[in-house]
């Protein structure tokens, strides 16, 4: 494996920081706000309120093997083993006297979003009456083809519904230029994200998708700050030293694989360890690509409205099936994963007819295995790691 | 008319919910309609009927297809989704030339589109439901999403949608959810008469075939209940247990045989195959779209729907209240997980107001019933040891 990267150094301080303004916003009285990852934060930016990311602490606590331990508190509650596990994780947090990746982050405001999915509704709905505060639901209809402009208008009219809650809440006005500017904030840290994300592409590549997973954390929850722009100034220059000096992602890439869609956070050394050892690099995946919007600053609620309903997760069949095409084509890749996670049903859905329809269509071979995201219970090594043999077998073959 | 007994014309209403096939046969040879299935049941089928096209509820479950869609669909999907989509691709739902799907969870919204791509139908769309129910925006969001759906229901039966016929619709469902009603007051009174499955299955058949044959049928059982009703030798309303169900469907049907030989009625549910689909009426007056979009979002609060002003453990208490409930059980299809983020919050709810509450977890099709009885009847037993 490639050498680590610098900027795991400065990573760590951002996300220090982010944590710390948490506690601090607490101290302060500054509202901290629960928001989505698919979710116009830029608007709680521009209030001045701190926004907090529940999933992340989900997908922390997996990454930490604690999953199955804080599910354990959420399923004495009543929920089943069969839910999100990251709603499994917040839930089982809050209803847990332990906590073995330190405590989610209580709210003040709860506000969802449902581009993704209704286990954020659901869960994030469940947060505002155990904590006792107020929750909002910015509601995204599924779009099958091309959006409407009911849908839009629907979506618009919601975000200015919430903003005038957040001025109710707050008693202060919303001011629009600051929106502005935390909007063009994020455009930058957006491009940069695109662009590291790109250098994936390259043969060999210095970047890919388990390192993405890694610096994810900034365009997630401080896209629209400055230490956003910062982080990923950074780190692209740091991909470009690499490039300079021959480090690469995996050291002898022979091929290159799309996967979809999220990782299994407790074996994300597990998979870069066997990806690497069958010389594939993983280039690319929908999940980190959502994060290279592009806002419209001319129109912004509008902008923002397309942003943030006309994500893939959102969309129909077809449309679906071309944009993993389309990044397959222009990552170049020999093959594909479909990760059919237990956890998440509205990106794993479809994925068996995808499969075959992409093989079809791009001669490409593609697998679907099963497991979960963050419960180990469901992982089936041996199973899936025979899978796997055979997948690389067929690469090999090809190559 | 012979006066037949109200057992006999349970029957032929049972006789339609195990073969809804031959029902919709004659439907379709008396008028040439096109049918249009939906998925239970958030769906203005006072639209579909006024398009001239018949709207039948993908309700009816032959079980055994359930496992007809697994090279297409996770076993992790409810089994309610599964199983339709199963006996869709077995073509046991050739009758439909089309199918619209209400989204309501992550399941509908994808299932629709892999559905449409294996196995199409001539005329596929969703209704995309507004999901927060309590702010402005989703009132004029749903008149929209009403507006699209007429416009691609009359380019799907080449007929205009008039007023006229709208407010003909609808005066026609209001008075068979009216009748359903009372059919199921009948039911609180004379159990002995009209049991929980029969009146569940009666209510089942209203999704099926014409309203208009519904409400004759309806008329008669009426009449035969009153008159045996008559015969009956008490005086007062039958003393036993009153529950009340909460979920989203009945499934298995069995279940409630199992319940009607505890002795225990049900007296109320926010089932969608249940009271809920007769609950609420659409005003008859004033703009149509705008009433059927009103009645939407007045029906009862189920788990999809997210809605602080109406909020579900307030309904639910108020129900078991009015109802005189003796306990709630929780009915719950497994991997419905909208369903399942409500349960905490609901027990927790009925614990602190003293309320028994059981919760089942159930499958279409091939579930063993065993286990299910043993809990019900402990269940019932310790409700009546209460009293
Ligand atoms: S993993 Fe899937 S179901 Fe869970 S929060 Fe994310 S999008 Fe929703
Ligand atoms: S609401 Fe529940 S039962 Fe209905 S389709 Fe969705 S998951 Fe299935």
């Amino acid at each position: 494996m490639a050498a680590p990267f610098r900027t795991v150094g400065l990573l760590k301080e951002v996300m220090h920081d982010y944590y710390a303004k948490g506690v601090q916003a607490k101290e302060r009285g500054i509202p901290v706000v629960w928001v989505t990852a698919v979710f116009p934060v830029e608007i709680i930016y521009a209030a001045g309120l701190f926004p907090y990311y529940p999933e992340n602490f989900g997908a922390l606590a997996a990454a930490r093997k604690a999953a199955e331990k804080l599910s354990a508190a959420a399923e004495a509650r009543g929920y089943y083993a069969d839910l999100c596990g990251y709603a499994r994780c917040g839930l089982g947090d809050a209803y847990s006297k332990e906590h073995p990746v330190g405590e989610i982050v209580r709210p003040d405001l709860v506000f969802s979003c449902n581009t993704q999915c209704g286990s954020l509704q659901k869960w994030f709905e469940e947060a505002g009456r155990f904590y006792r505060v107020p929750y909002f639901l910015l509601d995204a209809p599924f779009i099958e083809g091309a959006s409407t402009t009911l849908i839009k208008r629907y979506f618009v009219e919601q975000m200015e519904e919430m903003i005038d809650f957040i001025e109710v809440y707050t008693g202060r006005q919303f001011d629009f230029e600051r929106l502005i500017e935390v909007l063009s904030l994020a455009n930058e840290a957006c491009r940069l994200w695109n662009e590291i994300l790109e250098t994936a592409a390259l043969v060999p590549a210095p970047f890919g998708f388990f390192d993405a997973c890694f610096h994810m954390a900034p365009i997630v929850t401080l896209r629209g700050t400055p230490a956003a722009v910062a982080y990923y100034r950074e780190l692209k220059k740091e991909l470009e030293e690499r490039l300079e000096k021959k480090i690469y992602a995996v050291p002898d890439e022979r091929f290159k694989i799309y996967w979809d869609h999220l990782p299994v956070w407790p074996r994300l050394r597990w998979f870069s360890e066997l990806f690497a050892e069958n010389g594939a690099l993983v280039a690319v995946s929908q999940y980190t690509h959502s994060w290279t919007h592009h806002f419209d600053l001319e129109r912004p609620l509008e902008s923002m409205a397309e942003n943030y309903t006309e994500q893939f997760v959102n969309r129909g069949f077809d449309y679906r099936v071309q944009l993993k095409m389309d990044m397959m084509k222009k990552y170049k890749v020999d093959g594909f994963v479909l990760f059919s996670n237990r956890s998440c049903k509205p990106t794993s859905f479809g994925l068996y007819d995808k499969r075959k329809i992409i093989s079809e269509r791009t001669g490409l071979p593609g697998i679907v295995f099963e497991a979960d995201m963050a419960d180990q219970r469901y992982f089936a090594e041996e199973q899936i790691r025979e899978k796997f043999r055979i997948f690389f077998e067929q690469l090999q073959k090809r190559a | 008319m012979q006066t037949l007994k109200a057992k006999e014309i349970i029957g032929e209403f049972q006789q339609i919910v195990s073969d809804p096939a031959a029902a919709i046969k004659s439907v379709v040879a008396e008028k040439i309609v096109r049918v249009i299935g939906h998925l239970p049941t958030d769906v203005p089928e006072e639209l579909i009927h006024a398009a001239g096209a018949h709207p039948f509820g993908v309700v009816v479950y032959d079980g055994t297809q359930v496992n007809r869609a697994d090279e297409h669909l996770q076993t992790w999907a409810c089994s309610l989704i599964r199983c339709a989509f199963g006996m869709a691709l077995a073509g046991r739902l050739n009758y439909l030339q089309g199918l619209l799907v209400p989204t309501i969870c992550d399941t509908t919204r994808t299932v629709y589109t892999i559905w449409k791509k294996v196995k199409p139908f001539n005329f596929m769309e969703n209704f995309l439901l507004p999901r927060q129910l309590d702010r402005p925006s989703a009132k004029s969001y749903l008149l929209g999403e009403m507006g699209r759906l007429k416009a691609r229901l009359e380019q799907f039966t080449d007929r205009k949608i008039t007023a006229q016929d709208l407010y003909a619709s609808i005066r026609l469902y209001n008075r068979n959810r009216a009748l359903l009603r009372r059919l199921y007051e009948l039911h609180v009174r004379y159990p002995e008469i009209l049991g929980n499955r029969a009146t569940y299955d009666v209510i089942k058949t209203s999704l099926l075939i014409p309203k208009e044959k519904h409400n004759e049928l309806l008329n008669r059982l009426f009449h035969a209940v009153e008159q045996e009703a008559g015969k009956l030798k008490r005086k007062k309303a039958k003393a036993g247990v009153r529950v009340i169900l909460s979920g989203k469907l009945w499934e298995p049907p069995s279940l409630l045989d199992i319940l009607d030989e505890t002795g225990a009625v049900c007296v109320g549910d926010d089932l969608c195959t249940g009271y809920r689909y007769i609950a609420n009426d659409v005003a008859e007056n004033g703009d149509p779209y705008v009433a059927l979009a009103e009645r939407q979002l007045a029906q009862t609060p189920v788990a999809c729907f997210t809605n602080q002003k109406q909020d579900r453990k307030d309904v639910l208490l108020r129900k078991v209240r009015e109802t005189r409930a003796d306990g709630v059980i929780f009915v719950h299809l497994k991997f419905c997980e909208p369903e399942n983020y409500d349960y905490p919050y609901l027990a927790e709810t009925l614990n602190a107001a003293g309320i028994p509450a059981l919760r089942i977890e159930t499958e279409v099709g091939n579930v063993s019933l065993g286990q299910i009885r043993t809990r019900l009847g402990a269940f019932v037993e310790m409700l009546e040891g209460a009293k």
